[in-house]
């Protein structure tokens, strides 16, 4: 009999006779369509069997969980629904490349007069992918290789690997991620991983080399995730002239760290969001499973949006930390605060507010910021979607502190002392958007508060990243 | 920086006395100091002391790293950092402070090629039997320099560093050498520095120089460490007047400065007096 | 007399007996403490004892590869050169082996291995020529390899490539030593005496390389030259003790003096070019040809026949097949 292919959610049927109830009436019924609606979604349905084609090396009982549902459809919209729903989250498991949903009357012995058989049609991705890349970045450049085994041993691992090879330095990074069978909000993932990184602002060197892992799971609304991470830490001067508080920190040093992070996230995008809000807490917890570093570290994130007239939109957001060495070790430079730039306070050049030394920034223990910015439409691009939705202008004020706990004089001293000699900036610019992770910013900044040992980048300042204040 | 760089802020650095507070930096004195860098640090202190230049000396689990060239000591001056002996004579010099001005050019050749002998021998054989004798390696060497670091990283920061070191003892063709071997040439140089002394007071009769310097540190660390046994210092033991040289450095110019220290030179893993 | 001991080392040329430093001193030697040695002069590493040269293969402890091995084991055999110094001359002799280890062999290797122009122009070229096929296309390579690496270890450095500051710090220290050499040997003839010890003999295998070997940039040869003593020092214990070589190299090499050689070169260079810009564009044009990007028709018969109104027909068929 006929059979239809629900690809996508559509309320109507889309083509063919209509559902007949009997596997033997081959009549072909004129019916108006609005009594044929009528009839399908009062039909009861009963979905009595659901196959897998196209399986090789998936395990089963993993896909039982995410099509659970559609046993409880009750007619035949519903199923519709449901299966449409569960090919959503078959997709979302990442191991296979496409899902066509099948449903068909029953067949067999056993089939109800008004049973109904769905079959998932799927194809696997392959074993193993790779990509190439090469990237050109300050004065370096590089070949990235990646290798991706998705769905390993048949339950949704997934196993990465990526090598970086430049001219200047070479990182590795190799990932196993693994989901509860039947939640996927829940996860564990193992990383290990060389990274080396150069920081001009501060004159220093980085090559970490790590191994952690971490577990991810959803509380409510809540997405917290609990990791332990150990790095083996190689600080280097960059340059000769580099200041001699920052050649004190030069060597090795091992972190081994517990910490915990929350993340509550209502809003409708993660680029240039319309509404919702987003708070993150993370904690860090350094010393008390071996290593040398010991300190308790926090740190917070909010962000609240809010529609206004005309499409555009008031966006406030608020940071903050807290570094606490524990014992009487000074804490790291690699440990700290840094704050300004285009994606913090702008106005300021990269990382260069608050303490440093001979030029070198050596970040702070405590740091807030602040912004409030408008979004708007661009004002000559009346038209509604295209090329211009993805630009907006944006009028910013910025304002942060940055400072050390070093005065021993209790917490109230250090609050007034954040309070004090606060830099802000204030201006206007575009956003550019650029897929849902990444946003390019062009602004003309006016920095101001600004203190002596800062460095400012007043006029135009270009940014590009993925997390801004 | 390049030469040229170099030459132009030692010039402006040499216009600058030598300030209060100049610092020479070292491994942990106690715990992780090796023979070898003890040596150079005790050459260098030995040196300023000479030249009548006051300097404080720093420990710091990672003054290695700290050094511009990786090796220790290394002195603060001012916002100037130098390391190694050689460069540091050179420091001084641009700041008008010389012990070799007083010597001819023969004597000049003669003091530098006496100082590569040191450095070309003693401080070989002293890496060698630091790094390359398995039982002082595995007893001494490994657990001091790894005990400012927690477990895993100590591990891989000794045997990473036993490994750099072997490679360089064997580019340079000690690889193939015995212990006894490494003696007999320790023996060697003792002798030469022997002939060469002879029955002056130092090097260049009157007056102490940097080769001085770099004797002293290096025998006096020698005779007064602790290893595995004790056949390194018995070679130097053999040279008499090796001995009255360091036992008169050592009066000259440390003791009058630390008066408690005098005695304590021989624990089971000093490295050196405790200056 | 025992059967005389056998040495293998890098064979010579420029007018020297041997082109490697450690060859030299080692022949130097056995010539002033009368050693009568068997010399196997080859340009195969690999075929000696040892897979280094110079190699000395003795009856009794196997074969021996560093000079002063070498030394030590002729002096066993009472061929000793430094007989008649005193002890603190053989102390004085300790100390400057040092100083030419420590001061002249870095900056040897990097006037030979490292700095590009001498590299590609003599050390490779000369290795290349000379060493046997089939290895004469990776040794040279793996001999800069090596040298590099030794390089690298004694001085310390992670980061070693041929650049100004690496350059003028080497030369300094190497100008320094040459200095003081020739201050040390003031007018003598050799260093102790009248008669050579064993620190002539590195000497004068550290120098006469450079005395004799022409290189491109060779600021190590002007400071040298300027320093005549040691100069003559060099030619002496030539002229007296490997006056073979002196007239077997009657100025053969004097041909590849800078200018002529980039004469040499520059016809050769021009052909070099044309024919490989010929080879490129029929390879490309075959290339086209056998895929059908371009095909030559056959209208040439048809042209010929046909009046005028087909000439433009044919001429368009071929646009249509490009």
């Amino acid at each position: 009999m006929g059979t239809v292919h629900a690809r996508s959610l559509d309320p109507l049927p889309m083509h063919g006779p209509e559902l007949g109830i009997h596997t033997d009436d081959v009549e072909v019924v004129d019916v108006e369509p609005r009594t044929k609606q009528e009839i399908l979604e009062n039909k009861d349905v009963v979905v009595q069997h659901v196959h897998f084609d196209g399986l090789g090396r998936t395990k089963e009982d993993i896909l039982g969980y995410e099509i659970a549902d559609v046993f409880n459809a009750k007619n035949f919209i519903d199923v519709m629904q449901k299966s449409h729903q569960a090919r959503q989250k078959l997709l979302r498991l990442g191991i296979f490349r496409e899902v066509e949903v099948v449903i068909d009357t029953s067949q067999g012995k056993d089939a109800l007069p008004n049973g109904l058989d769905i079959t998932f049609e799927v194809v696997e991705l392959r074993r193993m992918t790779g990509s190439y890349n090469t990237m050109v970045g300050n004065n370096e450049g590089s070949m990235v290789l990646g290798l991706k085994l998705p769905n390993l041993l048949g339950r949704a691992e997934k196993l990465t690997f990526q090598f970086s090879y430049g001219t200047k330095e070479t990182s590795y990074g190799l990932s196993f991620f693994k989901p509860q069978p039947g939640h996927f909000e829940r996860s564990f993932s193992l990383n290990l991983y060389k990274v080396t990184g150069q920081f001009p602002w501060s004159s220093l060197r980085e090559t970490d080399r790590g191994f952690s892992t971490d577990f991810n799971f959803p509380i409510w609304k809540t997405n917290h995730t609990l990791k332990w991470e150990g790095v083996w830490r190689e600080l280097g001067c960059l340059a000769r002239t580099t200041s001699f508080a920052v050649r004190e920190e030069s060597g090795h040093t091992l972190k081994s760290s517990l910490s915990h992070a929350m993340v509550i996230d209502t809003r409708n995008s993660a680029i240039l969001p319309k509404k919702g809000a987003l708070l993150k807490i993370n904690q860090e917890l350094a010393g008390y499973t071996g290593g040398d570093a010991s300190f308790l570290k926090e740190d917070f994130e909010l962000q609240l949006n809010k529609q206004l007239i005309f499409n555009s939109v008031l966006s406030a957001s608020l940071w903050g930390g807290l570094l606490l060495p524990i014992g009487d070790k000074p804490t790291s430079i690699a440990d700290r605060f840094y704050l300004g730039g285009p994606t913090s306070v702008r106005g300021f050049s990269m990382y260069s507010i608050g303490p440093q030394s001979e030029g070198d920034y050596l970040g702070g223990e405590a740091y807030w910021a602040g912004g409030v910015h408008l979004y708007t439409p661009l004002p000559f691009w009346p038209a509604q979607g295209g090329f211009g939705d993805l630009f907006r202008t944006h009028f910013f004020l910025n304002a942060g502190n940055l400072c050390n706990l070093n005065y021993g004089e209790g917490p109230r001293a250090h609050l007034q002392k954040l309070a004090e000699c606060i830099r802000w900036s204030y201006g206007a610019g575009i956003v550019l958007r650029l897929g849902n992770i990444a946003r390019l910013e062009l602004n003309y900044c006016i920095p101001m508060g600004v203190q002596s040992g800062d460095r400012i980048c007043d006029g135009v300042q270009f940014g590009a990243g993925i997390r801004f204040l | 920086m390049s030469l040229a760089a170099e030459a132009f802020v030692s010039q402006i650095a040499a216009a600058e006395p030598w300030p209060e507070n100049a610092t020479l930096y070292q491994p942990l004195k106690d715990d992780q100091i090796l023979l070898s860098d003890c040596a150079s640090s005790l050459a260098v202190q030995a040196y300023l002391r000479m030249c009548n230049l006051p300097v404080q000396v720093s420990c710091r689990a990672n003054a290695e790293y700290m050094s511009p060239s990786g090796k220790v000591p290394f002195i603060q001056v001012g916002n100037q950092v130098i390391s190694e002996l050689g460069p540091i004579v050179q420091f001084t010099k641009a700041k008008g402070h010389s012990l070799s001005d007083g010597l001819d050019d023969v004597q000049k050749a003669e003091m530098k090629a006496y100082m590569e002998l040191v450095n070309n021998m003693l401080l070989t054989a002293e890496l060698y039997i630091q790094w390359c004798d398995e039982s002082t390696a595995a007893e001494i060497t490994r657990p001091r320099y790894s005990s400012p670091y927690s477990w895993p990283l100590n591990q891989i920061l000794a045997y990473q560093k036993q490994w750099e070191v072997r490679r360089k003892i064997n580019a340079i063709g000690w690889g193939g050498k015995t212990l006894e071997q490494v003696y007999e040439d320790v023996s060697q140089c003792c002798q030469a520095l022997s002939q060469r002394l002879g029955t002056q007071p130092y090097f260049f009769n009157k007056h102490p120089t940097e080769l001085d310097a770099l004797v002293f540190g290096h025998l006096f660390t020698i005779l007064t460490t602790q290893l595995t046994s004790d056949e390194l210092s018995g070679r130097i033991k053999n040279y008499s007047n090796l001995l009255s040289f360091c036992r008169r450095i050592e009066q000259n110019y440390f003791e009058e400065h630390d008066r408690d220290s005098a005695g304590s030179s021989s624990s089971r893993f000093s490295k050196g007096p405790s200056l | 007399m025992a059967d005389p001991l056998e040495l293998y080392c890098w064979k010579g040329d420029w007018g020297l007996p041997s082109v490697d430093s450690d060859s030299l001193t080692v022949l130097a030697y056995a010539k002033f403490a009368g050693a009568p040695l068997k010399v196997h002069k080859i340009a195969n590493p690999w075929r000696s004892p040892t897979g280094s040269l110079p190699a000395l293969k003795t009856r009794e402890e196997g074969s021996l590869s560093q000079p002063s091995k070498i030394i030590i084991h002729l002096r066993k055999q009472k061929y000793n050169a430094d007989y008649d110094l005193s002890a603190k001359e053989g102390a004085d002799t300790l100390a400057f082996i040092s100083l030419l280890e420590e001061k002249m062999l870095p900056a040897l290797i990097y006037a030979f291995w490292l700095d590009s122009k001498n590299y590609v122009d003599v050390t490779r070229r000369w290795y290349a020529e000379n060493i046997s096929f089939p290895f004469n296309f990776f040794l040279p390579n793996r001999m800069h390899g090596q040298q590099l690496e030794r390089l690298r270890l004694v001085r310390g450095d992670s980061g070693l490539e041929p650049g100004d500051d690496i350059e003028k710090e080497l030369y300094r220290d190497a100008l320094e030593c040459m200095t003081l050499l020739s201050q040390r040997l003031g007018s003598h003839k050799f260093f102790f005496g009248d008669s050579p010890s064993s620190l002539d003999a590195y000497v004068f295998g550290y120098l006469a390389p450079l005395v004799k070997i022409k290189l491109p940039s060779g600021k190590l040869q002007q400071h040298l030259n300027s320093l005549d003593n040691l100069r003559h020092f060099c030619t002496n214990i030539l002229t007296l003790y490997f006056p073979a070589e002196g007239r077997e190299a009657p100025s053969r090499k004097m041909s590849s003096q800078p200018d002529a050689g980039d004469f040499d070169n520059e016809p050769n260079k021009r052909r070099n070019q044309v024919l490989s810009v010929l080879v490129a564009l029929g390879a490309m044009l075959g290339y086209a040809i056998l895929t059908g990007i371009v095909s030559i028709q056959r209208v040439h018969q048809e042209a010929l026949e046909s009046s005028e109104g087909h000439g433009n027909h044919s001429h368009d068929s071929e646009e249509e097949d490009e």
